[in-house]
This record gives structure tokens, sequence and C-alpha cells, in this order.
């Protein structure tokens, strides 16, 4: 299916060329497996240097959840050449910033600095590729401040609970079914040797993608890659879980209680293909149809003409084995929450019967292409994309290509999918409600 | 030979063993500063003067344009305000294109046109670019002032500035500059509800038809896009845009003042003071030592690694930041090191800038902090190159300024090279610690008297008394006497005589109050209730959701946010109990009479209830005015104004109809729509 696609896209790209945008980059692998992409971008004398790890939380152990995010924050207590607590000076007293994230895919980690400092840059993200700590006491530190982060994040921000409620009624077996952030009681259990054991296993130059972009020079940054990345030891190979789900075939009733709210809220989810089929670009259309911007289907109904809605949106949360499409919706003052699912559904209904105007068609492929174009303004940017449809998408070339499948989605093809995917035997109504001041006392 | 050869194989050897071990042990070291590739622009200028720059780069399939006119500042004089108008009445169509098609074209076209009395600003996807430009132009060069349009941007104007009266921070600015650079002076003139009201449309197309002309004007272009397409398209828009002759325009002279002085402006509303202290100055982008400038002013007030910060914030706790700016313009600029301090502290944080602005004189920095300096600047300026926005305005200021071509492509370069003395002899040129005005906007009563003592190094600081438009008073009376036999007590009994009397607020056993406000586009419910017997319950909702909820039985309360249920500190029990009653005059133990000051230009009488708040009755009227609280949130202590007006009958009881509450920065206005007494409230209200 990838292969197809990107056919088609190159077939289609060579007609755009004129006006496309061109990201050139150089992509090849050191002998431990480390796939590294290069992009020189000398307009500017910044250089990004990131590492993308093949790991997320859906590589975890189900009685070992957040590990993966923990990981995150394991990584950044120093290496054999680093102290406790020196990363982030060495960043900030050398013009740079710096940061990582974690998904239940991936986890990347990032450096922003001046390009003379290209090198520091190369010598972190290797330090901590080679030999990080990992001991007692920068377990226990980052114990602390993960579970800070959870309260902030998840416990104590309203509606903070929604996406994993939904991934826990929409998958049954795939590890989808856990939030990111995982568990704190497992993280507790978690020895030390199961933290090496996992650093061991997933945090290998063969399970890695190393992407340097900016101002640099090819010949010599390839040079210190080799210098900085080439001695540290292959792992052993990494293999990716395959897990299917049966396909949803009756809606799936929720409720849930947040103490954190008191408006409540509805929300319609469905499970949807990987982000590397054609119909999940579809649902991104989909969804830009729906509610992006003010003048967008269900935003303009329930917000601004019947005043239904305090908040709607739908979105396509696009992930590498499956998606999650999920209309959520806030009622403004008496409006049931009923209401709001047969609102929603008169839409997609629309979507499924009715093509969409071509003037709203035009439109949609404006703001997809704004939103592509502008994704890639910042050598950040690319740099992130790059390691993204490398290591994700196993397609690097979706850079500068990605936009002709949004292009070539015609206004049959909403149609279609619309009818493919979003139908009420399919998905899941979760009642996300407020906890009642008694129920919470006790 | 040999020996030669022999040199080379060590040099080769020694070269290959240092390559295969690389030393991991020690961070690796920076390389040269790196030089900037900024992308030259082509240029070409047209019959009319108009000087086009075109920068191609086409790695992301988008332009943008920014057109300027570099005209040389005017003042506006009796006309303050004409340009703002103008250019606020740009964009909005053209004679052939109506206002609501010009504004839907551009969304469509995911496009971006902004407008102003000096330039425009578009963005757009670069295939688009032709469309874009034209609307653009169009917009600029063919605008339809209609008198409708006027009517609209002028009231926008107005409730602007009336928004802004009372706007202490906003205030202090404008003050400061028209104090730095006189009134007459372009850059310190300002514009007042008088100078709008005489606005006409007229003055409108006569200012458009002065200033908007193309002969000082650049257009910049930068992304994907052909310079020869560029061309043709701007030869086809621009062509038109006629030259003529700018108004003649003196530039009057800007002075520092001879000795080091507090400048004082009363603000009776202020909670915080301004302080800025500043001095003009003359400094060009193309002066030897601007980069020691720039470098100096990050290493005094540049940020919150900045000494000023440190010093002001980290280690005295005397506001939430101080920072400090160095201007730099071909006409005139400004040195301000400024920050927003507690009343109480203010005469202590003027001699902390002080204190600040000599050492950077007298004492070179260290080379730690010149390190940091540098690499901060260098990685805000790096980082700041990814923007066209930036390339475009470098592009510009070569010409604008006048500065060699390589001018940002060594810049970095130059930045590396500032020693810890010339940074010395920056501060020493362009920090008059001893020729500096200190502008201080504040609350007279409570900060004019500390400042009036105020020495620095034995010697004392003159303070000087400026009025709101920046015009110089005789130094005023912030504390008027309060007549001898006047108490709280008798404040109290005029208060409740102006309300409707003993025996009608006696019979007052509860209130139901509920009001709305609007607050960042959202509607906001209050309702309160509140007994005679100490009891109260305050509801805030938003869009028919109770979002906040305060419940006080007399003994206990607690509040309820976002689901979660809070107990009542002590302090909020003490303060809620000193609270909940309609009149809490009538309970008031330990009241005393500390003055009378101004509260919205009326004398108030000024009563401390307790501790934590005090409350302001007109002094002919008798009414309560204003109350202000003092709240802890963390360490940080907060001082919350409410104000009190339109006072109606209900039940025989005078209550206020508009209670305005000012919270840091925002203000929220409630109207009360309904107001209950002896009614609608039950014990159950407060469990």
């Amino acid at each position: 299916m990838t292969n197809k696609i990107k056919l088609a896209a190159s077939a289609l790209f060579l007609c755009f060329a004129g006006t496309a945008q061109e990201v050139e980059f150089t992509e090849y692998t050191l002998d431990n497996g480390l796939d590294v992409i290069l992009h020189q971008d000398n307009s500017a004398p910044v250089v990004t240097t990131s590492v993308m790890y093949h790991v997320g939380a859906k590589n975890e152990d189900p009685e070992r959840t957040g590990f993966a995010h923990f990981f995150e924050h394991l990584l950044f207590e120093g290496t054999e050449n680093i102290g406790k607590g020196e990363w982030f000076k060495i960043v900030s007293s050398n013009g740079g910033s710096n940061n990582a994230n974690t998904t239940d895919d991936r986890t990347y980690y990032y450096e922003i600095f001046p390009s003379n400092q290209l090198e520091l840059g190369l010598w972190m993200e290797s330090e901590r590729m080679m030999h990080p700590i990992i001991d007692q006491k920068g377990v226990d530190t980052q114990n602390e401040v993960v579970k800070e982060e959870k309260r902030l994040r998840v416990d104590n921000a309203p509606y903070g609970n929604i996406l994993a409620e939904v991934k826990k009624r929409l998958y049954t077996k795939h590890p989808y079914r856990w939030a990111t952030i995982g568990s704190m009681e497992h993280l507790d259990a978690a020895t030390l040797e199961e933290f090496r054991a996992f650093n061991d296993k997933y945090y290998v130059p063969n399970n890695a993608t190393l992407v340097v972009a900016g101002d640099i020079d090819i010949a010599e940054t390839k040079k210190m890659i080799s210098d900085y990345f080439g001695p540290i030891e292959k792992g052993e190979p990494v293999e990716q879980i395959n897990i299917q789900e049966a396909p949803i075939t009756e809606e799936i009733r929720g409720t849930y209680h947040d103490p954190n709210i008191q408006i409540p809220a509805i929300v319609m989810a469905y499970r949807t293909p990987s982000m590397k089929e054609r119909d999940a670009y579809v649902l991104d259309m989909i969804s830009a149809v729906l509610s992006d911007g003010k003048s967008s289907r269900l935003y303009k109904k329930l917000v601004d003409d019947q005043k239904q809605a305090l908040q709607i949106g739908a979105f396509n949360i696009a992930q590498e084995d499956y998606g999650q499409y999920v209309v959520f919706g806030l009622p403004m003052g008496e409006t049931s929450l009923d209401t709001l699912v047969s609102e929603v559904d008169e839409e997609i209904k629309k979507l499924q019967t009715e093509l969409i105007s071509q003037r709203e068609y035009d439109k949609l492929q404006n703001q997809f292409e704004n939103r592509f174009v502008n994704s890639n303004s910042s050598v950040a940017g690319i740099a992130s994309s790059l390691a993204t449809y490398q290591m994700l998408y196993g397609d690097t070339d979706l850079i500068n290509e990605e936009i002709e499948i949004y292009r070539s989605i015609t206004r049959e093809d909403i149609k279609r999918v619309a009818n493919k995917y979003l139908n009420p035997n399919q998905r899941l109504v979760l009642e996300y409600l407020p906890k009642k001041d008694s129920e919470e006392v006790n | 030979m040999k020996n030669k050869f022999l040199a080379i194989a060590i040099l080769f050897l020694t070269a290959t063993a240092m390559q295969a071990q690389i030393d991991r042990s020690t961070q690796p070291e920076a390389g040269p500063a790196p030089e900037i590739n900024l992308d030259k622009p082509d240029s070409f200028t047209l019959k009319n003067g108009l000087k086009v720059m075109v920068v191609e780069n086409h790695k992301l399939p988008r332009v943008s344009m920014v057109l300027t006119m570099d005209n040389p500042p005017h003042a506006e004089g009796e006309k303050t305000g004409i340009a703002q108008l103008m250019g606020s009445m740009l964009g909005e169509g053209t004679k052939d294109i109506p206002k609501d098609k010009y504004n839907e074209e551009i969304d469509y076209l995911g496009a971006r046109v902004n407008m102003h009395a000096s330039g425009a600003t578009a963005n757009t996807l670069s295939k688009y670019f032709p469309r874009v430009m034209e609307l653009m132009a169009k917009g600029a060069l063919n605008p339809n002032f209609t008198q409708e349009e006027f009517q609209k941007k002028k009231e926008r104007i107005l409730e602007g500035i009336k928004a802004s009266e009372k706007d202490v921070a906003q205030n202090a600015r404008r003050i400061s500059q028209a104090l730095s650079y006189g009134k007459d002076h372009p850059y310190g003139e300002f514009m007042t509800t008088e100078s709008v009201e005489n606005l006409t449309l007229e003055d409108v197309k006569n200012y458009y038809q002065s200033y908007y002309v193309p002969q000082n004007a650049y257009l910049v272009v930068i992304g994907d896009v052909k310079t020869k397409e560029v061309k043709k398209l701007a030869k086809k828009h621009f062509s038109d845009w006629k030259q003529k002759q700018l108004p003649a325009n003196n530039l009057p002279k800007v002075n520092n003042v001879a000795q080091t002085q507090v400048n004082f402006v009363d603000f009776p509303n202020a909670v915080q003071s301004e302080v800025q202290v500043t001095n003009t100055i003359q400094l060009k982008k193309s002066d030897p030592d601007y980069f020691a400038v720039l470098l100096a002013n990050k290493i005094l007030g540049g940020g919150g690694e900045a000494r000023l910060f440190l010093n002001l914030r980290e280690d005295k706790g005397y506001t939430y930041g101080a920072y400090s700016s160095t201007g730099d313009d071909k006409y005139a600029a400004r040195f301000v090191a400024s920050a927003s301090v507690r009343n109480a502290v203010t005469d202590s944080a003027v001699v902390a800038f002080l204190d600040e602005l000599h050492r950077i004189r007298n004492e070179k920095v260290s080379a730690e902090e010149l390190a940091n300096a540098k690499a901060k600047y260098t990685g805000d300026f790096v980082l700041a190159l990814e923007r066209p926005s930036t390339i475009a305005q470098y592009a510009l200021n070569i010409e604008t300024d006048n500065l060699p071509e390589d001018f940002y492509q060594t810049y970095l370069k130059k930045i590396n090279a500032v020693t810890a003395e010339e940074i010395q002899a920056a501060a020493k040129k362009y920090y008059l610690a001893d020729n500096a005005r200190i502008v201080v906007v504040g609350k007279g009563s409570e900060v004019a008297e500390k400042l009036e003592t105020l020495t620095y190094n034995g010697k004392q600081i003159p303070v000087k008394y400026f009025d709101k438009n920046a015009d110089p008073i005789e130094k005023p009376n912030y504390n008027k006497k309060v007549a001898a036999d006047m108490t709280a007590e008798k404040v109290f009994n005029k208060y409740i005589a102006a309300i409707g009397g003993e025996e009608a607020v006696k019979d007052v056993e509860s209130v139901y109050m509920t009001a709305q406000a609007e607050m960042q586009g959202q509607k906001l419910d209050l309702s309160s209730k509140v007994t005679a017997s100490g009891k109260s319950l305050t509801e805030i909702g938003m869009g028919g959701n109770v979002i906040q909820k305060q419940v006080f039985n007399g003994t206990e309360g607690f509040v309820v946010a976002r689901g979660q249920k809070v107990p009542f500190t002590e302090e909020q029990i003490a303060a809620a109990k000193a609270d909940s009653h309609p009149f809490p005059e009538l309970k008031a133990e330990n009241a005393t009479l500390d003055g009378i000051e101004t509260v919205n230009e009326q004398e108030a009488y000024v009563v401390k209830m307790d501790e934590a708040t005090t409350n302001y009755y007109n002094t002919e009227t008798g009414l309560k005015v204003q109350s202000v609280k003092t709240v802890k949130q963390g360490p940080q202590t907060m001082t919350v104004p409410t104000t009190y007006s339109n006072y109606q009958e209900v039940e025989g009881v005078k209550f206020p109809f508009e209670i305005s509450q000012k919270m840091g920065p925002m203000s929220i206005d409630f109207e009360v729509s309904e107001i209950q007494v002896n009614n609608n409230v039950s014990e159950a209200d407060f469990q």
C-alpha cells in the first residue's frame, strides 16, 4: 500500500515540480545500524541535532506501562562524561535549547544550537546513546518528576483523561489501550535491572534515526557522526509488535467521571487505519471540513448558529498501527449530550450522502497546502518531520511529497471514507461527566 | 626535502591518530562563530522611486511581502492620532472591491494581509502570489475612505484611549516618552480624546495624500518567486503610485537633564509604581560601539539571567521582572531600564536601579557574564534568522540605515569580538546614571513622600512633579488633612445615612444579587447571597455552568473549582467573617480613618477595615466607592481593587449597580441585573 502511494505521488510530483517545495536530504546507515538523515540549509546558522528512537508506549510490557515516557526523563540524568544535572546547563550556556517527547510509537530528543555548536550537539546525543548513567538515584529522582507531571497534566487537568479513556475502550488487545504516561504502580514496582534491560533493548543505534539539519557541511558532518556514533555498539535486532484488532461492529457506550470539570463532554470516537494508509489522509481532510476554522461545518452550526455547543472539534489522531478519529463537544447551557450526538451525526450523514461543494473543496486544499508549507518553516520542524517520515512511514520522501496525497484526494474520496469508517456501529460514544462533590468526598 | 617529507608524515600520523580517537571525556569546543549566509536581494527601482528588493528562496512554496515607507518622522501636532486612524482604515476594501469580498478572498486563499500608516505586509502560498500582491497593492493604493468606516475606526480609537485612561503601565510609557523627547517631538507626542475627536474624514484623506508616497518606499519580497515575475507585477501594480513632495518638517532637538532627577506622576488608582530610568541617546547601527551596546544591554537587563532581573526580582523580590532596552535610531533613541514595583518599595527600587547603572559603568563585566551573554546573543540572533520577516528586516535595515553590505554576514563575529572594556565604555557613554530621568508613575499618597527624601551617594535626588499630560506642576498635596473631629465611625454613619438610613438598613436580613460581565468575549455570571447573620455564598458561572463557588456558613467555608472542593484556610475564614454581611460597616470593630485620597477624580475617606481590606467613601455623598483587598497568592501579594458606582434604590436601600474588579492588568465590569432583599435566601444555600 505504501509503495503504491509513493509511486502515484512521485508521478504527480513531477507534474507539480515547479511549485513544490524542495527539502533536500541525504540518507544513509552506519555499520551499527543507525539511520542518519542530513538536511543542509545554510540560510540561517542554526543546527538541530535530534534522535528518534523507535520505542513508545506500545513497546511496553503490559505490566510495566509508562516505561517509554519514563525513559524520556531518565536519559537526561547524565552519561559517563556528562555529570548529573549538567545537561541543561551545557545547552543553555552555549546558546541552545532542547527538549524531548514521547508518543505511543516513538521517543524523540532534540537540541537546537547555533551551527558552530554542531559537534556539541552530536557529542551529547552520542553520549546519551552510548553510555547513559542509569542508577537508582536517577530512577528515584525521575519517579517523583514523572508523578508530578502526571498530576499536573493528567490528574488535575480538566478533560485530561479523555484520550486514555477512549483508547481503553477502542482497543482490546493492542497496546494502544493504555496511556502513554502509564501506570505509577508499574513504575514503582519496576527494578533497576528492568530499566537497564529496557535501555539495552530499545535505545540502540539499530533502533534509532539521527537527524542533523541546518547550517552544516555534509562531508564534515558525516565525519563527526562517524567519530561520535560509529563506536556505539549495535544492539539485538528490535522487533516491532504486530497485533491486530477485530473490527468494531456494534456501538460501544461508556461513561467516565472527571473530578476536574463542571461541564460534561461528549466524545465520539472511531477506530481508523494506520497513518500510512491513504484513507487516514482523507480523514484529516474530513476533520478540517467539520471543525477547522470558524466557517467549518460543525463550528458554524453548533457554536455560531445554534449556540448548542461551547466547543466542538473533530480530530484525526493518526498513529503507526491504527488511528482514532475523535469528535469532542462541550454542550452549551441546557443542551443535552444526546442532542450533540444527533447534531454531529446529521453532519456526518451529510458527508456520507452529499459531495462537499467545489468552493469548500478548494478552500480545503488551500488550508492543507498552507499547513504543509508552514510545518516545514523551521529547521527544527523539518528535522522532526524527516525522522517521522523515515521511521514511522518508511518513506522519507514524504517530506516533499505528502502534499500530493492530499492533492489527490477527491470530493468522492471524502464521501467514500466517511461511509467506510464513520458509522454509528463502528464507534464509541463516551459520556465524559463531572464527578459530583458527594462522590468525591468519600 | 627529506625532512619536509618526514614533517608531513608526522603531521599526517598525528592527524589520523587524533581522528581515530576523539576525546569523549570533555565537552567539544565550539567552532568559529558562524557566518551568516543571508540571501542577497536582487533590487530594482521603479520610476516613482519605490525600491523593490527580491530575495529568491525556493525552499518552501510561499512568499512574504513587506512594504515600508521610510519617511522622516514628523510631528502630527494637534491632529495627533491621524496616522493611526488612517492606517486602520486601509485594507478595508478598495474603491473597486467591497470590504466583505476583499476579506473573504484573502481568507479563501489562505493568505494574510495587514496594513498600517507607513506600509503593509502580506503572506501567501506562492501560487497565489500574483493575486495577493494585487490585493495588497489595491488595498494600499486605492483605498476606499468612507464616512461609515471612518466613524467606526475613530470610535474604536477613542474607546481604546478611554480603556487605557487608568492603565498605569501604558500611561507610564506614554508620559516617559513625552518627558524624554518633548511633547513637540514625533517620538514624544501622544494622542488625546480631544485630538482624535477633532479629526475628520477630510484629514484622513489629506494625510494619506501627503504621506503615502513612493519616493522613500521599499517593497521587500521574499520566497518562492522569480525576480523577473516580481518586476513585472511590481511595475503593473505600483507604477501608478505618484511621487509627491513631503510637507516640510523640522525635528526639535532632544536633550537630557542636567542632573539625575525623579519625575513623578500621580495615579491614585495605582497599586504598583511604574519606574523607568531613562535617558535619550544617539546610537545608530553603523556606530562602532553598536555591538558593545547590545551586549551591555544584554548583561544589564536583557532577560531573566541579566543583572536587573537577578537583583530586583530574584534577590530583593520587588517585582515580577526588571529589564532594560537600548534603542537605536537614525534620529533619536532612548535607553530605558524599567520595572513595575510594589508601592512600598518604590524608593528602594530606584536605588537598586541606580546601583546597577553605576556598577556596569564603573566595573568591567566578568568573563563568565561576557561569555554567556555572547552565547545567548548568538543563539537568539541565529534562531530569529529562520523567520523570513527577519531577513526582510535586515535587507531593509541595510538600505535605510546605510549599513555595509556585509553588516549581518559578519554580525556574530563582531559580537564575539567585543571586550569587557568596550562594554564598560559603552555603558559610560549611553547609560547616563548622572543625567537620567527616573520617571515614577504611581500612587502619590503612598510613594511621593519617600521619594522626596531619597538620596544616592549622599546626594539628594530632586523630585519634579508632572500631570498626566506630562506638563510640569507644583508639588501637589497628596495627603489631604482630615478634619480633626472626623472618625471612622462618623464615616460609616454618613455612609449608612446615604444609602437609606439606619432604620431601612436594619431591616435587611439578606441580599441576593445577580450580575453579569463580559470577559474576553465570554459571558460571566455572578450571583451572591449574603446574610446579616454572617453567611455568604458566591457563584461565578460561564455559559450556564458554575465554574467557581464559595460558601461560608458563619464558622467555616470552602471553595469549589474544577470539581475540587477545598476548605477555607484560617486566613480565608477570618476574611469571610469580616466580609459576610450586607453592610460590613455595621459590625466593623477596629476600623481606623487613614486620611483622604482621590478615587476616580473624587475625594474619598480612606478607612482601614482590617489588615486585608481598605474601604473608600466619597467625602461628599458618603457612598462607598471602592474597596481594596490584599490577597496572598503563594509568595506574591496581590492588591485587588473593586469599585462601586451607579447606586440605585431597592426596598428603601441604595445598592451599587456597577461593580468593577481589577486583577492585574485585567478589569472585569459587572452590571447588576437584580437585587432581592430578604427573598430567595435560605439556610440550605450555605451548606
